[in-house]
């Protein structure tokens, strides 16, 4: 029974490095010279490791520049997205109006509307409203969010009602209420969507290749990308290591609330 | 004036996100549609109807019939390797054991990269001069070109992006179910393979179905992977719909011809999805 316990966890574990190993290749290459990773047969060592690769990335590759443009994005995107989900959420989830249910109808409908059937067109949008290589062009399609409104809905109609009812008696106003007590009671998912959608707007690829044509407004993914096929393998697995580095440390920190705020999203139970 | 103010209140909280909705997602979406059958400028502006000129155009070219047979194979290799794969690491790691949640952290990692940096650390793999599997096997193939290998290079890239994400979810469906009716079935007599099939799978069905959607939604919007590996070649074997969309508007400068394209895609998003619902409230098991 022992010795079966020990074979699993041995059988899992290497089965994890299988897994991981893309990384742990790219990770060692980026630390070889170029006279090993050229060398014939290849062979995987740290004998003679150096920061050469990291450096050049640095120096030859705009890599700070794309850094900043991806942070660009991300800090236009990403409390835009919060805030304008959360106020439709609040809307939705503590409010009668007329034809509510007709308003909700129209946001299921954008739901049904995948966003990759209408890239070209939103692209020629942007060629038309002459933003391409700009900032505004890179964020102004990812202001809003309509899954997060569903998300903060679902969250927002758990909070218990006698909350917004004694919050009332206390004299505090929607506004009040929305700020100081209901964002912060549902700080959990919020910050759990914030982690994923930065993930996912550091890692977007397609959207910054359509509307950046100028080197200086690369982002990380197509500044990565555009060196895919350079010789210099050092230099691009670097690229790919330095690049990766945050949604790793996001994703290793923050591992059981993202699955979490995933899974409860994805099936109901 | 105070109640005035108060019944305009949602409204105004509302407004961004339908503004949002209404200027990048009703209007572009409509715009395709439009543009399907229209001439446009280099701007993509509105000149004269074209009828049915793009769609008829589209409907005889052998590449569009080439281009939904891929997508629909593609979709199927993604789907039994990714599952297959994704399974045996959700049932492998179910039980809770001391080091499981390295093992488990090890396997859900692969979510965190990027599909542009996974294609880049795969090409150095694959790639002809200099590439890791040309000198480890002394060989001298074109992986990414060959007829045969191409397809393989761009699915194993789009399982391996794949996998984490499946394997969260099955895990979760795994977890769910509850330690009493495990035992039971081990009091029974049941060993692991039993009760993966007769107990974990019937249990985590809603799991399971909603990795088999977005396995095959993924596998359609596949679009990095085939343009930095293969450029959908070669002859166009490996060219994905999402991919075809951007040669057509990008590089050719047909975008009513993209437009078309674009709008099979909705329409085949569309059907799944629908499927998808459908099957989820007959065939799903829920505790």
């Amino acid at each position: 029974m022992k010795i079966k316990t020990v074979m699993l966890e041995v059988v899992r574990i290497f089965l994890g490095i299988c897994m991981i190993s893309p990384i742990l290749l790219a990770l060692i290459v980026a630390f070889m010279p170029k006279a090993d990773i050229l060398a014939s047969p290849f062979k995987l060592t740290l004998e003679n490791a150096t920061f050469a690769n990291y450096i050049e990335a640095f120096q030859y590759m705009n890599l700070g520049t794309y850094m900043k443009n991806t942070f660009v994005m991300i800090v236009v995107c990403l409390p835009a997205r919060l805030l304008t989900s959360l106020l439709a959420a609040y809307a939705f989830s503590h409010f009668e109006f007329p034809f509510k249910s007709v308003w909700f109808a129209i946001l299921l409908m954008v739901m049904m509307i995948p966003g990759e059937v209408l890239e070209v067109t939103l692209f020629k949008m942007i060629l038309k409203w002459n933003m391409i290589d700009t900032y505004a062009g890179l964020t102004i399609t990812g202001l809003t969010d309509v899954s997060a409104v569903f998300l903060f809905r679902q969250t927002m109609q758990s909070v218990p009602k006698e909350l917004r009812e004694a919050s009332t008696i206390d004299g505090c106003g929607d506004m009040k209420y929305f700020f100081s007590i209901l964002v912060p009671v549902c700080k959990t998912m919020i910050v759990t969507f914030a982690l994923r959608s930065f993930v996912s707007i550091y890692n977007s690829y397609m959207w910054p290749l359509l509307v950046t044509t100028k080197d200086e407004m690369r982002t990380i993914q197509t500044g990565v990308a555009s060196i895919a096929w350079s010789s210099h393998d050092g230099l691009t697995l670097a690229a790919a290591t330095i690049t990766s580095i945050i949604p790793l440390l996001i994703y290793f920190f923050g591992m059981d609330e993202i699955v979490e705020g995933m899974t409860a999203g994805a099936v109901k139970s | 004036m105070k109640k005035k103010k108060k019944r305009a209140l949602p409204y105004l909280l509302m407004l961004p996100t339908f503004v949002g909705a209404g200027v990048f997602s009703f209007y572009p979406f409509f715009k395709t549609i439009l543009s399907s059958f229209s001439f446009t400028d280099q701007f993509g502006a509105w000149q004269s109807w074209a009828g049915t000129t793009y769609w008829d155009m589209m409907f005889h070219e052998d590449s569009f019939w080439q281009i939904l047979k891929f997508t629909l194979v593609f979709a199927v290799v993604i789907f039994i390797g990714t599952f297959g794969i994704a399974m045996l690491l959700a049932l492998l790691t179910t039980k809770k054991t001391k080091l499981g949640k390295i093992s488990q952290m090890l396997y859900a990692l692969p979510i965190a990269i990027a599909h542009a940096t996974s294609s880049v650390i795969f090409l150095f793999v694959v790639k002809t001069d200099g590439g890791l599997l040309n000198s480890w096997l002394g060989t001298d193939i074109s992986w990414t070109t060959n007829k045969d290998t191409a397809f393989w290079v761009v699915a194993v890239v789009t399982i391996w992006t794949h996998i984490s994400g499946s394997f969260l979810y099955l895990l979760a469906g795994f977890r769910g179910v509850s330690d009493d009716i495990q035992e039971a079935a081990t009091v029974d007599g049941a060993n692991g393979f039993t009760k993966a099939i007769k107990i974990m799978l019937p249990m985590a069905s809603p799991q399971i179905f909603y990795v088999l959607f977005l396995n095959i939604l993924g596998a359609m919007k596949c679009f990095t992977q085939a343009k930095l590996l293969t450029s959908g070649g070669p002859a166009g074997s490996t060219t994905t719909i999402m991919y075809e969309i951007y040669l057509r508007a990008i590089r050719y400068g047909e975008y009513e011809y993209a437009c078309c394209l674009s709008i099979v895609m909705f329409l085949l998003l569309f059907i799944l999805t629908r499927i998808q619902f459908f099957c989820e409230k007959k065939l799903v098991f829920y505790q």
